[in-house]
């Protein structure tokens, strides 16, 4: 996902802001890392480019 | 529901390639692409994008900024493999508050026997429950909140699902709704509503 993105993101549960980390990045582009939930702490990872931003109970299906 | 009804729903999963895990570009995508190449711009979100063809002709056609949605991470792969940003997301949920100016989506809309449903992927692009508004109404009931106040939603809707229902379930949420298109194909009539806050 482009960095950009966070101006539109926030988290599923709360709509609360997002924090960004990165632990890939290709350019403006980030690979891997996740976003994190600054008032729930929940943890949406961001794998392969794609951030998976669903609610914790719709994961993993 | 009858047989009848079974084969003509059964008609409808094949013709959109039931087979594959993402749904692919079928005659309601095409129709949404047109309205949304006529309408989208600024901000555009598409929700549940499938493939990703929708959005890369909005990406392609307009001067808009083209984010897509969907819950299936094949779909999202689909989606960047065409060069559009894919966020997995259920509907709008991780959008924020006044930040999209264009809301396009082809909802799941048939209507689908609960004693019947085949709960894969493919199941979730098409079924839309029993009254086949099972997402379109969760839909409406949230979509305002990432609107700015001047945005618009085009949504495609089917004869299937009741196209009267869902125009007053919209205006129950505040929006004024007009028709921009609208053909008609063997099992359905298909339309797309276009969605303006009703300030």
């Amino acid at each position: 996902m482009k960095e950009s993105l966070m101006e539109i993101l926030c988290d599923p549960l709360d709509k609360s802001e997002l924090e960004l980390e990165v632990e890939e990045r290709d350019g403006e582009e980030i690979i891997e890392g996740r976003l994190i939930g600054t008032v729930t702490g929940e943890e949406y990872p961001i794998e392969d480019g794609i951030p998976n931003l669903l609610p914790p109970d719709m994961r993993d299906d | 529901m009858t047989d009848d009804d079974a084969d003509t729903l059964a008609a409808l999963a094949d013709r959109r390639g039931a087979e594959r895990a993402v749904y692919q570009p079928a005659e309601d995508s095409r129709l949404l692409a047109e309205a949304a190449v006529d309408h989208a711009r600024g901000r555009t979100l598409e929700v549940g994008t499938g493939s990703g063809w929708v959005a890369e002709r909005i990406a392609t056609e307009t001067t808009a900024t083209v984010v897509a949605s969907d819950p299936n991470p094949a779909a999202c792969q689909e989606a960047r493999d065409r060069e559009v940003p894919a966020v997995r997301a259920d509907l709008v949920a991780p959008f924020r508050a006044n930040s999209l100016d264009t809301v396009a989506f082809n909802p799941p809309y048939l209507p689908t026997d609960p004693d019947n449903e085949w709960d894969d992927w493919m199941e979730r692009a098409l079924s839309g429950g029993e009254s086949g508004r099972a997402v379109i109404d969760p839909f409406v009931d949230t979509v305002g909140r990432v609107l700015r106040p001047d945005g618009v939603v085009l949504l495609l809707v089917s004869s299937l699902t009741g196209f009267e229902t869902v125009v007053d379930h919209a205006e129950r949420n505040g929006f004024a709704a007009t028709t921009v298109c609208q053909e008609s194909y063997p099992f359905e009539t298909l339309s797309v509503l276009r969605l303006t806050l009703d300030n």
